[in-house]
């Protein structure tokens, strides 16, 4: 499996360019994407998901045009959005029997023993003859996940998907997509810098609609050895060190800020030189300006 | 505080297109409303202008229905924005006021729901102004437009309707912060007023009509139901009559509301429901290891088909178990429960449950309703994924949209037939309760198909197109509205077509009788049907391409996607559907248009005009008038043909010589066409103008005065194909009826084709038409002629041979003289028994016949085999009514008296010589079990066997009051003919309460102007409404024995006479010598004049005197009133004798006291004694004058 992406361009009615002239190649396995709020991973993933058009660009999948053949990608196209949903007055069996019928899943008996063995997956076998409008935000989430499996996908899309999980649906969740990930290509878009390191093999950041970093995790982490250095300052401090620093990130501890600065050198007294971290590597790429997260 | 959340709502209501969208709607219905002739909503018609303040007032409060919609929108959001956008904890956490923000937006929300309705009054603005300027109309048919009738609209419509549907909208909204309830809360708001018409239906029930539409606009109905149009052009609505004491119960309804609301609002949020887990079960879900289970995905038909069975289990479920459709089903059910407990009016009595009434109640609701529930879940439906969020997962998966599409239609027309069987099922139930044992199931089943599940399937497509097109959910809703309602309104009122091809979604209706099933219509309307649905699958095939997948929003986006959705096998579907649509449209379009042309409203009038400018020239010339004349018709029932050969004589009556024969073949004015041909001999057709149906024979000799020739006229009517509304429903399956006018042409110029209308006739330069000649006893040319034949025969003998198909009996005037069989059809020879006028009736069906004797009389009842439930009545009425008559009046002329049931598309009964054609929609089916209800059988068939003698024996001159002498003399006869039965004055009043309500409220539809009862132009509420009234009360006060001698005198005068015939003039000349010289003034009030009475008791009380007797004291108020023909109306000096009394009880059951006094003064007192303790004291107990108020006639004490 190949996905190739060339130079996709969605520009929105308000002039927000959400996708700017984006290529990218995924194969098989885990694909994380990275990027704060805005930066035009949904609109990546919807557009993947056959739900919006580009303005120009293409997409393929080994060799189905997906701009111009959404219908043939939709057959092996699993896919979690942001924002899941349920029908109100509809149970979970039923919703997954109704979502794997729509997936090809003519026979009854194969399709009855997929629904139960998801429900089982997502530990909601129990729960299953109760109208999902009812459940709770993460049961919600996990009927999600359950549906975007059906169906042998090839293509499997999930926005966000452990938001509002408890670590041990999250744990249970990452041993899912590990068990289907093997030859199909699975993206998954988050900003929990851990969920892609734990899981993907290979993974991109985006910002403003651009890639602004692609590779291994591994690998890109790789690139900082030796220029991530940490101190903590007082709290009144922190303007002072923005403005002769690039702080990529800071964050409290004990009440005082702990900032992480990008520097080839030792940037100054009270620096220690930290291994860096996915997270610092999300940071350092889109803090282009000055500016403190 | 509230000042700022006032004005902040404003702003931003201001700032949103809905409120100038709905606001220019409601300015364009109301100009096109005003400039376009064709509208006559809330009856602008005759006298009363297009801008008259009643009109206003009636758009205004029409409009508010439509309104109501808009302030849902405009409360609910402003009720729940916050919530929506879950922006309420924020909001509500910072330091605002309750008060201020609770009535800041709830009368921001009230100011801004009230603009759209202005666009009502600048509608009536631009109209007034443009459709003059602009020639649309002429400039007498609009007048000044006053600002308070604005001022006053708004402040008692607009205004109050606006808070009152808005409180409850609002308390509802924050009560359960759902937009859909709110929604549910205004349908069953419209629901409610549609519910409280059915008060209207009868006249003892209309107050709770006024008191329960929270809208006003049954009160305003009732208010002004009297209205003549001097007074709906004049008076403004302003604060009194039931209107007002609606406004002032539901403003104070609508405080309750909003301030419990108010206390009960918190910002706090309540503790939401704790979520109950379940314990997971005790059994630890160990994780296995696992693969996903080897499944197949394919992707074929079968896959299509599972997958839409599939999503309309979940789109049906959705709906079927929401709570929408449950209040539906309730709402659907107790409209129909109370229709069936309150409906079947006609003087107060029910009908006897047979299916065909049954349909009447629950095919309307579910029309209605299911419309509402149409448009609603389209909506619903079309936005299930989108609004519960599963959009993405859906709109990803493989399917195809058309197979979704399918699905939401396929679930939005079950569910109107869940809700339709549902009704029908209560329908069976209730004939089954109340006795009725044999309901027609498949009646039921058959009418549910054709006028409910077809049109479900049409309307399904065409609203859900309108949903996926417009991508907007309100404003579709909206739109879906305006066309339902106004789309009809637009198309057939505005612009003259009657197509049902162009009245989006509608097809021609049928009426189910038990005589001839559903008739000749429900062909038509199933090609209809065909065709509209056809329709509807074209758009939504349409539709599918356009069908939102994903997150497009931009209409370019949309086209875009179409394009790629545009397969070859898309363009083979469309291109099969536009196919079956064509030769559908084609074939629809051959039998309406082609094969059965009509002309449109626009071309008869057209013709009229060419008519009356060519031919008005002959209209005095000297013709023959038809004398002897023998019939011969064959029925072909199956066929729906019929055939007739008519031979006549032409006698010569006048005293010149007559060279051309003048004949009118066509009937402007008739629905039903007829192919007639004159045979004449000797004679050539100088003239024959075949489009306006105008002949001109010269003969080779002419006629002399008092010679005769005679004629042949063949008359041929042939149905074919199918027809857009069908035009002769007189030739049926089983239940043919005819009148022999409809087979003769008429003799020379038909002033019935001339253009009636007096508006018309001004736009044309035609001179304004008298409806009947001025009464003229010395009018020589209209006193030789009689009014029901116009002068074409007098009283001539009739013969006729009639035939029909084997299994039916054909019936003709007069006594059977021989019945035989040949070519196996059945057939007939009547011959009337006395010569008589010329009117006769052709009449076919399977009857079944039930006879008696009386004095040698046959008296007759053909009706149909299951309405055999009031023959025996029927057959008394006969003889009750030949008894008083022969008595009262003289001898009866025929040997026999039928009575013979016809569809029930004939609201009437109708006389012929001896033979009375009865609707079975009346007596035979009305449900006259309980014996104290109004026996309106024997009342209607008194009034036709009158007839007998009023219009069969003496029949009026061809000018005004000539329906006096007929209708209401007949009126009058039967009332008689009850009151002599029943011995019952309370009951009597009663009975004449409907007649009283007849006349009050025909004077006030009166298009031209109201007459005395002595110059009536045969208009109905005068010869029928106050000529019961007027000739009763008269008997009261002359006596029975005199107002009877005065009848029979002026009978045996003029009794089959010819010319000259008698006058209202000759009429009074015999009833002046029968009435006392006190009372000469009742002649003049009440028959030459138009007289009504305003008495008000003011006060009454008693005292108990020393001789154990009480003394009864009343203050009354008495003005006596004079109308001109316009309506105006002088208060006039008063010497009247009035009835006073009073009643042991205060059901006003039994008058212990009464006595005439002499009214003079418009302050007077009155006392007397009486015996016993007495409960309640009344003027004018029987009620005998005219009064339009008569509740402050009696108080008790």
């Amino acid at each position: 499996m190949e996905l190739v992406i060339k130079n996709l361009c969605k520009t929105y009615s308000n002039g927000v360019k959400a996708l700017d002239s984006l290529s990218l190649e995924i194969s098989n396995g885990m694909f994380g994407l990275l990027g704060p709020n805005g930066a035009g991973k949904s609109s990546l993933m919807r557009t993947l998901a056959t739900l919006q058009e580009a303005d120009s660009g293409t997409i393929y999948l080994n060799d189905i045009n997906i701009l111009e053949n959404p219908i043939e990608l939709r057959k092996i196209l699993g896919y979690l959005p942001q924002e899941f949903g349920v029908y109100p007055k509809i149970t979970a069996k039923q919703l997954l029997d109704h979502l794997a019928i729509l997936k090809g899943i003519t026979n009854n008996k194969e399709r009855i023993e997929l629904v139960n063995f998801l429900l089982q997956k997502v530990n909601l076998y129990e729960k299953r003859n109760k109208s999902v409008k009812g459940f709770s935000g993460g049961m919600k989430q996990r009927i999600g996940i359950a549906q975007a499996l059906i169906g042998n996908p090839k293509l499997i899309i999930v926005d966000e998907p452990t938001a509002g999980l408890d670590p041990g649906e999250r744990n249970r969740f990452h041993n899912l997509l590990a068990d289907v990930a093997e030859d199909v290509i699975i993206i998954l878009s988050t900003h929990i810098v851990e969920d892609v390191r734990e899981l993907c093999q290979n993974m991109a950041i985006m910002n403003q609609g651009k890639l602004i970093c692609k590779g291994r995790p591994q690998h890109v982490i790789d690139e900082l050895n030796d220029k991530v250095w940490q101190k903590l300052i007082g709290r009144n401090e922190l303007e002072e060190y923005s403005n002769e620093h690039m702080i990529i990130s800071n964050k409290m501890v004990g009440g005082k800020p702990l900032i992480h600065v990008l520097s080839d050198i030792k940037p100054g007294v009270g620096f220690t030189l930290v291994p860096p971290t996915l997270e610092d590597v999300f940071f350092s790429k889109i803090n282009t300006t000055r500016e403190v997260v | 505080m509230f000042k700022t959340f006032f004005l902040k709502e404003i702003s931003m209501g201001i700032k949103r297109p809905m409120t100038y969208i709905f606001f220019s709607i409601f300015t364009i219905i109301a100009t096109i409303g005003v400039v376009n002739e064709n509208i006559v909503f809330g009856g602008a018609v005759g006298n009363v202008l297009k801008n008259a303040p009643h009109i206003i007032t009636i758009y205004v409060a029409n409009m508010s229905i439509f309104g109501l919609l808009i302030a849902t929108a405009y409360f609910n959001n402003a009720a729940l924005r916050d919530y929506q956008n879950h922006f309420d904890e924020i909001i509500f956490s910072t330091p605002i006021h309750k008060a201020g923000y609770f009535f800041g937006r709830f009368f921001g929300a009230l100011f801004l729901s009230t603009i759209p309705l202005l666009g009502v009054f600048l509608g009536f603005l631009i109209g007034s102004n443009m459709g003059p300027e602009e020639g649309m109309m002429n400039a007498n048919r609009v007048g000044d437009l006053q600002l308070n009738v604005f001022v006053n609209n708004y402040f008692l419509y607009v205004l109050p309707n606006m808070f009152v549907s808005g409180a409850i909208i609002y308390a509802i909204a924050l009560k359960w912060k759902s937009t859909i309830i709110s929604f549910i809360a205004t349908v069953i708001i419209i629901i409610g007023y549609l519910v409280t018409g059915t008060f209207l239906t009868d006249i003892n029930t209309e107050y709770l009509a006024a008191i329960t539409d929270m809208l006003g606009v049954r009160a305003y109905q009732i208010d002004s139901k009297y209205f003549t149009s001097v007074e709906k052009n004049t008076n403004v609505i302003s604060v009194n009559g039931w209107l007002f004491i609606n406004r002032i119960i539901w403003v104070i309804i609508a405080l309750v509301i909003i301030v419990s609301s108010y206390i009960s609002f918190s910002f706090i949020q309540k503790n939401k429901k704790a979520e109950k887990e379940k314990k997971a079960s005790k059994k630890d879900q160990t994780i296995k290891i696992y693969s996903l289970p080897r499944v197949q995905s394919s992707f074929n038909f079968m896959t299509s088909i599972k997958q839409f069975i599939s999503f309309f289990k979940i789109n049906f479920y959705t709906i079927l178990k929401s709570n929408t459709f449950k209040i539906m089903l309730i709402v659907g059910a107790l409209i129909l429960i109370n229709k069936l407990l309150n409906g079947f009016d006609f003087y107060g009595v029910k009908s006897y449950h047979v299916t065909y009434k049954m349909l009447d109640f629950n095919r309307p609701i579910c029309t209605i309703v299911g419309m509402i529930m149409l448009v609603f879940f389209s909506g619903e439906l079309v936005w299930k994924e989108r609004s519960s969020n599963i959009n993405g997962v859906i709109d990803g998966s493989p399917h195809s949209s058309i197979v979704l599409l399918l699905a939401k239609i396929t679930s939005l027309i079950v569910i109107n037939v869940v809700f339709d069987v549902f009704l029908i099922l209560i329908s069976i139930s209730y004939q089954l309760l109340s006795g009725y044992t044999s309901p027609d199931i498949h009646v039921y089943v058959l009418d549910f198909i054709y006028s409910g599940l077809l049109m479900y399937i049409a309307w399904s497509c065409i609203l859900v197109f309108i949903q996926i097109i417009i991508n907007h959910k309100y404003i579709s809703y909206f739109i879906s509205i305006v066309l339902l309602f106004l789309f009809e309104f637009v198309i057939v009122d505005a612009l003259g077509i009657e197509s049902f091809m162009l009245n989006l979604g509608f097809t021609p209706n049928y009426q189910y009788s038990d005589m001839n099933g559903f008739s000749e219509a429900l062909i038509s309307k199933n090609w209809f049907s065909l065709y509209w649905i056809l329709f509807g699958l074209l758009l939504i095939t349409i539709g599918s391409l356009l069908w939102i997948r994903g997150s497009l929003k931009r209409i370019k986006d949309r086209i875009k996607s179409a394009k790629k959705h545009f397969t070859k096998k898309y363009a083979l579907i469309l291109i099969t559907i536009v196919h079956l649509f064509f030769l559908t449209t084609s074939f629809v379009y051959y039998n309406t248009q082609i094969i059965n042309p009509y002309k449109s409203v626009n071309e008869i009038e057209v013709m009229q005009v060419s008519y009356e400018k060519k031919y008005k020239k002959y209209e005095n010339t000297p013709q023959p008038k038809f004398g002897d004349v023998t019939y011969k018709v064959d029925i072909y029932p199956k066929e729906r043909n019929l055939l007739a050969k008519t031979h006549i004589s032409l006698l010569n009556k006048t005293n010149a010589t007559i060279d051309s024969l003048h004949y009118s073949i066509s009937r402007y004015y008739a629905k039903e066409k007829w192919d007639i041909v004159l045979k004449i001999p000797n004679a050539k057709l100088v003239l024959d103008d075949k489009e306006l149906g105008y002949q001109i024979y010269k003969l080779d000799t002419p006629l002399q005065p008092g010679s005769k020739i005679d004629i042949v006229i063949d008359a041929v009517y042939k149905s074919q194909g199918f027809e857009n509304t069908v035009s002769n429903l007189r030739v049926a399956k089983n239940g043919t009826f005819i009148e022999c006018s409809y087979i003769l042409p008429t003799i020379g110029y038909d002033k019935n084709n001339e253009l009636m209308d007096q508006n018309d006739r001004k736009k044309y330069n035609f001179p304004s038409r008298k409806r009947m000649a001025t009464l003229n006893a010395n009018d020589d040319i209209n006193t030789k002629q009689n009014y029901f034949t116009e002068g074409e025969s007098d009283w001539v003998n009739v013969e006729t041979i009639i035939s029909t198909s084997s299994n039916q009996i054909a019936i003709a005037p007069g006594t059977l003289i021989k019945e035989w069989r040949a070519n196996g059809r059945s057939y007939f020879k009547y011959k009337n028994d006395h010569s008589s006028l010329n009117f006769v009736n052709f009449m076919s069906a399977e009857y079944k016949v039930s006879r008696k004797k009386w004095n040698g009389i046959d008296l007759e009842v053909y009706y149909h085999k299951d309405h055999d439930y009031n023959i025996d009545m029927m057959l008394d009425a006969i003889e009750e009514s030949l008894k008083y008559y022969t008595k009262n009046f003289g001898p009866y002329v025929h040997n026999q008296a039928r009575i013979i049931e016809i569809p029930r598309y004939y609201n009437f009964a109708q006389a012929f010589p001896g033979t009375m054609p009865y609707t079975e929609g009346g007596g035979f089916t009305t449900d006259l079990s309980n014996k104290n209800d109004n026996n309106v059988i024997e009342a209607i068939i008194a009034h036709e066997m009158a007839h007998q003698y009023w219009a069969h024996q003496i029949v009026g001159a061809n000018m005004q009051g000539a329906t006096m002498l007929s209708e209401s003399f007949s009126e009058y006869a039967a009332l008689m003919v009850m009151k002599n039965r029943i011995k019952d004055d309370s009951k009597m009043k009663q009975y004449l309460n409907y007649d009283f309500e007849k006349y009050l409220k025909g004077r006030s539809a009166e298009t031209e102007k109201e007459l005395p009862l002595y110059k009536v132009e045969n208009q109905g509420y005068i010869h029928y409404g106050k000529g019961s009234v007027v000739l009763y009360a008269l008997q009261d006060y002359i006596g029975e024995k005199k107002m009877n001698t005065a009848l029979k005198t002026f009978l045996d005068e003029y009794k089959y006479k010819e010319s000259p015939y008698p006058t209202t003039h000759d009429f009074l000349r015999h009833l002046k010598p029968q009435v006392p010289d006190s009372l000469n003034y009742l002649i003049t009030d009440w028959i030459k004049e138009i007289t009504l009475y305003d008495y008000r008791l003011n006060n009454a009380d008693y005292k108990r005197k020393g001789n154990g007797k009480y003394e009864v004291s009343m203050d009354i108020e008495a003005y006596k009133i004079k109308v001109d023909s316009l309506g105006t109306e002088t208060k006039v000096k008063q010497h009247d004798w009035v009835d006073i009394g009073v009643y042991r009880d205060t059901d006003k059951k039994h008058l212990i006291y009464s006595k005439r006094v002499l009214f003079t003064d418009e302050k007077m007192n009155f006392s007397f004694e009486v015996d016993t303790i007495p409960a309640k004291a009344v003027i004018d107990p029987k009620r005998l004058l005219i009064e339009r108020v008569i509740d402050d006639n009696s108080k008790e004490f």
